[in-house]
């Protein structure tokens, strides 16, 4: 019973890291029918930034800050230096596009900071929380890497549902021609949409590293996770992304606690086939068809 | 043509509200409007007729942004919007409603209203005024204003649709198959609609129509377009005792 409450606990920090991964996927879908493949490897790049912003000021909050502004920086320069010339080409021209920028980010990581494995710093202690005695499965810094994502997601949700930016979003990303006529410059909300993916892959990158070191390539497992718990959610739908992400990290965690912790990539990758196979829409598409 | 007409205007002391002067545009390699030169008089309506793929989309979409034209003018007021972008052109003054699927059925009536007035800054208070104009010009629509759009029935998304366009504001009203899929009943009440827009509230009506009868019996001028160039141009009368025109172009 212990074991199962700290392996649902853990599970639920890290649904909520491929929530957030799935969630800046989400954002780019929504806006422009493209899966943004160099999603982690942005937010690899943003880590390294927060690195050495904190090995050069020694404040972890200076290099927390800084990660998550750059990656609003970097989600909005991509869009407009590589994405949008792409605009109006057939679809495959764009998904290559984020894979060419993928290798690039991470040749580029790569030629500045070295392949080796570094250690991320955690916000809090790492040591597990106990109630009476008894062990959570969680620390400290789990509790805020939930929070911190929790937290972002309902701003967002909140930004998206009562602001007028949050309609202009919204109606761009449901039609853009009516969007369009009606004086909502579209271009301009799809380089908004970038800027928060990019701050969602960077908060997720800051949030995860100290788990899993950081290195060129240390977001590639990440964002296939956060990809599949996107699918699971339907690509389309926010609320999916969030509840994919917690499927997906709860499920993973059973497994390797209760099963072999060698198989949770294989079982991903089988939730993945099997969620394409017999539900393509996601488990969160809505039953509307839309008159063409 | 654009000569004559201009002049009879200017006789009938109308005022040229949007005139288009040899407009050439299309997609990839096909040319669907080939010197398209349409002029519609302030606070009158333009029915724009004729036969599938004659151009007359097209035409619409090149006036309000969606589609650059190659060559011509787009002049609203004696000025020149020709070629900018949808968003600049909604803001000086012409509207655009497309055929079909014109509301958001993922957002509220409400929030599709609220997308209307995106092309205009003004104090929440203005805003709100302008918006309860509607529910009382759309007495349906208030009743339904927290409800999604896609459980309005077909003449109340035609409704949504058009007091949509009303609140960005515009001098000139692009109407692209407004009876399009609605009930005879229907249909009537949204032709009734467009003459009060032109009539009461003074709006310059560019009206594109299948139901060549129906629109000619509300316009006050008809053009006549056939493979992307204007055919006929007369007044919505003449075009409808035309029995040769009418059987050639119009099918009916």
């Amino acid at each position: 019973m212990v074991e199962f409450l700290q392996f649902t606990l853990s599970g639920v920090v890290f649904g909520m890291i491929y929530a957030a991964i799935a969630l800046s996927l989400v954002l780019i879908w929504r806006g422009t029918r493209l899966l943004n493949f160099a999603q982690g490897g942005m937010a690899m790049l943003t880590t390294y930034v927060a690195i050495e912003v904190i090995y050069h000021t020694h404040s972890y909050w200076a290099g927390f800050v800084v990660a998550l502004v750059a990656g609003l920086v970097l989600g909005a320069a991509s869009e407009l230096t590589v994405i949008r010339p792409t605009a109006g080409r057939p679809e495959l021209n764009s998904v290559i596009v984020t894979i060419g920028l993928l290798i690039l980010i991470e040749g580029l990581a790569g030629i500045f900071f070295g392949a080796q494995y570094r250690s991320f710093p955690a916000a809090f202690s790492v040591t597990g929380l106990k109630v009476g005695g008894t062990p959570l499965g969680v620390s400290r810094f789990d509790v805020f890497t939930a929070a911190a994502v929790l937290a972002t997601t309902l701003i967002l949700a909140a930004t998206f549902r009562y602001t007028s930016a949050g309609l202009r979003m919204r109606a761009a990303a449901f039609n853009a021609t009516i969007a369009r006529l009606s004086g909502i410059r579209v271009a301009r909300v799809l380089t908004v949409g970038w800027a928060l993916a990019g701050l969602l892959g960077a908060l997720a990158g800051v949030l995860v590293s100290p788990s899993t070191f950081l290195y060129p390539n240390s977001m590639d497992a990440i964002f296939v996770l956060g990809f599949t718990a996107a699918v699971i959610g339907g690509l389309d739908s926010p609320t999916g992304a969030v509840v994919g992400g917690l499927l997906l990290g709860i499920g993973l965690n059973y497994v390797a606690g209760y099963w072999n912790s060698n198989l949770t990539s294989l079982v991903a990758l089988g939730i993945l086939v099997a969620v394409l196979m017999i539900r393509p829409n996601g488990l969160f598409a809505s039953a509307r068809m839309r008159r063409v | 043509m654009s000569a004559e007409a201009t002049a009879a205007s200017a006789a009938n002391g109308h005022a040229a509200a949007l005139a288009v002067e040899g407009l050439v545009a299309g997609y990839g390699g096909v040319t669907a409007l080939d010197g398209v030169t349409v002029t519609a008089h302030a606070s009158g309506i333009t029915a724009v007729l004729g036969a599938n793929g004659a151009g007359k989309t097209t035409l619409l979409r090149a006036v309000s942004g969606m589609v650059k034209p190659r060559r011509g003018r787009v002049l609203l007021a004696g000025h020149d919007v020709a070629g900018q972008s949808p968003e600049r052109i909604v803001r000086a003054g012409i509207a655009h409603v497309p055929e079909g699927q014109g509301v958001i059925p993922e957002l509220t009536v409400e929030e599709n209203l609220r997308v209307g007035m995106m092309s205009w800054r003004g104090k929440q208070s203005a805003r709100a005024a302008a918006m309860e104009e509607e529910y009382e010009r759309f007495k349906p629509l208030a009743e339904r204003r927290r409800k999604l759009a896609s459980t309005l029935s077909g003449g109340e998304r035609q409704m949504l649709v058009i007091a949509r366009a009303l609140l960005a504001r515009p001098r000139v009203l692009l109407l692209d198959e407004p009876s399009l899929g609605l009930a005879p009943r229907v249909m009537a009440q949204v032709m009734d609609l467009v003459v009060r827009l032109s009539r009461e509230h003074g709006l310059t009506i560019v009206l594109v129509e299948q139901n060549a009868r129906a629109a000619l019996a509300i316009a006050d001028h008809g053009v006549v377009l056939n493979l992307g160039r204007v055919v006929a141009s007369a007044d919505a009368a003449t075009l409808a005792s035309d029995v040769a025109l009418r059987h050639h172009y119009l099918g009916f």
